[in-house]
């Protein structure tokens, strides 16, 4: 079956996207973008140029160059009078007062123009997915009329495309965060494109989205916050050189590119360098530009065109008769909805609400688009939604630590095992305790439950094997077995609920776990180093033992102090992870000279080192042991 | 009881261990679909995360190479005050170096001057009207274009003659 994609048509740039095995995928262009800009051109050649290609021959060829067709589409020639003041091509009336584009003698109408983008944006899909492309969902304004829409879907027939549906952006922007689930809510979608800016509020229920307003302005967007440090850059040029570098297309073409950048840039630092060497020359010689702008310069360049967006939210509000106290959910589509001033804006415009902006904003339109293609097509209609485990799961071992069977965010149902050991000469029990959290020691994270093991066979330290399985089946209950391998003797423990914790209650245990990060990782290390120079001291130990007199005296009274001061440490609980190390590494030194020395063959218990992370290896059978079970107290 | 209501019973009660032994089967390819699902999904996040890292370690060689070439300009900057004439030879021989390291991971440079515009291998800055050269035609470049491997990695920015 062929594949439905969604499709943002945009004023500026376009995006595909496709549901891939259930999950949303923007689809890269045959030049390697995610965006591909909505301009066509046609070369004197007779040649048709779409995207990139199109925008790279604009300069050279203005009045065959059409771009922002998306403001002409389905409007009546005497609509677009200002729209055509801003256009270097050619735009005349045509049969019924349609607009037509002039080229080269050939009137074109906005939506064929329209249909060469969706072809080029379709014939890329294609290629990319490795399969035909017929059916689409594309996306148009909330705003738009049924005229409008009409172009559009025929711009779509056009392009041979199936049309399934057209959709409101602000709808498929909900639609990528899943609100669509809601039962009753009102959304406010702000759009901040690169040159055009939409607000639209919803009311969302049963899956049906009304649109109840929406406002905004059709020249406000990205490009006039780049204008805005292009023009400052320039302005502090000239002041410092006396050389207007906008005069110069050159200069000029890097200093919005440079300007684009440090706008971008200023996102995520509060500083940015602006460096362009050799921008320009005169008759003593080149001139270089660098200059440092700081966040607050930039919100200060700009602080207009952000409080350009005040109006039209506040408007959209007033239609829809709500204030921002009534808003359930704020969606940020647009790029520009990145600059942290705008984002400062829509929080205080909607009453503090934290936005949804964790799906890339300059894609989330098309990303919803698909998600509508892949339900309509019938794709997305079997999709099971599987939950994640909210946080990771485990059991304590050795020196009060826990180890990790499950991440969080791991998708359910899901089993996972690991094998584990015993911490003291024939322990005969061990005790199972179940955790959850995201700490590293056990005394920090929630207990689900205990239960014990016991009838394992005497055996040395590390030799018995105990595997431990987890599994949360898809009702989230969680089954923890252990099993003693040699023995067969199995117990375990089913606890439910360990799925279903409040959404504080997870975000409180993931912070937790971040502002202890550091001091938990050291304290883990010196868990890890305690246990791994105790395996040691255990190991060389037994090698002694079994060599008897055969030991050199002074070499057997080194090694029973360094074993002496391991017990020490451990028993303290040290923290002092050199001394603990060291230790371990001379200790392990001596017993290899002692074995290499033929003073002994190596034996099955006295494999020696531990490995890394104080995992170790068990002695008889080569399977690895991942941690030990402290000895019953 | 008639022998046929004996008969219908006997099915019935045939048909509700099948309905039964069906349930189970189906209960039991359900778990199992799902754990399909969920490993798929488990696996996906891996190769997600792998990728990152991949990404990552991928670009360790390259920026090792920059640590090199932005070595050597520190070494041309120390002669500022001193000896600046031998910048200019110091620079030319960087310049060189970084070109080679550009060389060695397959980008190469193409000339353009000369050549008929092409959106494929051109960005148009400006167009100069001339009768010095066939209109249509590259007058010269303001910076190179770069292929990486087949790909136009960037095209050249451009004077075009019109």
């Amino acid at each position: 079956m062929a594949k439905a994609v969604g499709i943002d048509l945009g004023t500026t740039n376009s995006v595909v996207a496709v549901m891939e095995g259930g999950n949303p995928t923007v689809i890269i262009n045959n030049e390697g973008n995610r965006l591909t800009p909505s301009v066509v051109g046609f070369t004197k050649t007779g040649e048709r140029l779409v995207g990139q290609l199109a925008r790279r021959q604009a300069v050279l060829n203005a009045d065959s160059t059409i771009y922002s067709a998306k403001r002409f589409i389905g409007r009546r020639y005497n609509e677009v009078q200002d729209e055509i003041k801003n256009v270097p091509f050619k735009v005349g009336p045509g049969p019924n007062n349609a607009v037509r584009f002039d080229i080269q003698g050939k009137q074109h109408a906005p939506e064929e123009i329209a249909a060469m983008v969706l072809r080029k944006l379709v014939e890329d899909a294609a290629k990319y997915l490795g399969e035909k492309v017929t059916d689409a969902v594309i996306t148009v304004p909330a705003y738009f009329n049924d005229a409008q829409r009409t172009a559009t879907r025929d711009a779509g027939k056009i392009a041979g495309l199936n049309v399934l549906r057209i959709i409101n952006e602000p709808t498929a922007a909900a639609l990528a965060y899943g609100l669509d689930k809601k039962t009753s809510e009102t959304v406010l979608v702000f759009d901040l494109g690169g040159g055009t800016f939409d607000v639209s509020i919803l009311e969302v229920g049963e899956g049906v989205f009304e649109v109840k307003a929406t406002a905004g302005d059709t020249h406000l967007g990205g490009d006039d916050f780049d204008k805005r440090v292009v023009d400052w850059l320039a302005e502090e040029f000239r002041r410092e050189q006396g050389i207007d570098l906008r005069q110069d297309r050159q200069a000029l073409q890097r200093l919005t590119e440079a300007a684009e950048k440090a706008k971008i840039e200023l996102s995520s630092v509060v500083e940015t360098t602006i460096s362009l060497p050799f921008i320009t020359a005169d008759a003593a010689g080149p001139k270089h530009l660098e200059m440092r702008l700081t966040r607050a310069k930039f919100e200060q360049l700009t602080a207009d065109l952000v409080e350009r967006c005040v109006g039209p939210v506040q408007q959209a509000l007033a239609d829809a008769k709500l204030t921002a106290r009534d808003l359930d959910e704020v969606v940020l589509v647009g790029g520009s909805t990145r600059i942290p001033a705008v984002q400062a804006l829509v929080r205080r415009l909607t009453g503090g609400k934290e936005p949804n902006q964790s799906v890339n904003p300059d894609e989330v339109v098309a990303v919803g688009a698909a998600i509508q293609a892949g339900v309509l097509a019938g794709e997305v209609q079997d999709v099971v939604l599987l939950d994640v485990t909210p946080l990771s799961l485990g059991v304590e071992t050795l020196g009060g630590v826990m180890t990790k069977l499950i991440e969080r965010n791991t998708t359910i149902p899901v089993r996972r095992s690991e094998t584990f050991s015993t911490a003291e000469d024939n322990q005969s029990a061990v005790d199972i305790h179940v955790l959850q959290g995201e700490r590293e020691l056990a005394r920090d994270n929630r207990t689900l439950g205990h239960f014990r093991l016991e009838g394992i066979a005497p055996a040395p330290r590390g030799l018995p094997q105990i595997d431990v399985a987890f599994d949360i089946d898809a009702n989230g209950i969680l089954t923890v077995t252990a099993r003693d391998k040699t023995t067969g003797k199995e117990q375990s423990i089913t606890i439910s609920g360990s799925t279903q914790l409040s959404k504080e209650e997870i975000d409180r245990m993931v912070s937790d776990a971040q502002r202890h990060a550091a001091e938990d990782r050291q304290q883990r290390e010196a868990v890890e180093a305690r246990n791994q120079a105790d395996t040691v001291a255990y190991q060389v130990e037994r090698q002694l033992y079994e060599l008897g007199d055969r030991t050199p005296m002074h070499e057997r009274a080194r090694a029973e102090n360094m074993i002496q001061e391991i017990r020490q440490l451990v028993k303290d609980q040290s923290t002092d992870m050199a001394r603990l190390r060291q230790l371990s590494s001379d200790l392990q030194q001596l017993a290899a000279g002692l074995a290499a020395s033929g003073y002994t063959q190596e034996t099955a218990g006295s494999a020696s080192g531990a490995g890394r992370d104080g995992r170790q290896r068990g002695g008889a059978a080569d399977e690895v042991i991942d941690a030990e079970f402290k000895p019953r107290s | 009881m008639t022998q046929a209501e004996q008969r219908l019973d006997e099915n019935r009660s045939a048909a509700l261990a099948e309905i039964e032994r069906l349930q189970q089967a189906l209960n039991r390819e359900h778990a199992m679909h799902l754990r399909a699902l969920a490993d798929f999904d488990n696996y996906r996040k891996r190769v997600q995360r792998e990728r990152e890292s991949a990404a990552q370690a991928g670009k360790r060689p390259l920026v090792l190479a920059l640590l090199d070439v932005m070595d050597d300009f520190e070494r041309a900057l120390a002669y500022a005050n001193t000896a600046p004439a031998s910048i200019l030879t110091g620079a030319r021989v960087i310049h060189q170096r970084l070109m080679d390291l550009l060389l060695a991971q397959g980008v190469v440079p193409y000339a353009s001057a000369g050549q008929p515009f092409d959106p494929a291998l051109h960005e148009a800055v400006d167009v100069i009207n001339t009768n010095q050269a066939t209109p249509g035609v590259v007058l010269n470049e303001l910076s190179h274009g770069y292929r990486w491997g087949d790909e136009v990695l960037r095209p050249a920015r451009v004077r075009v003659a019109q």
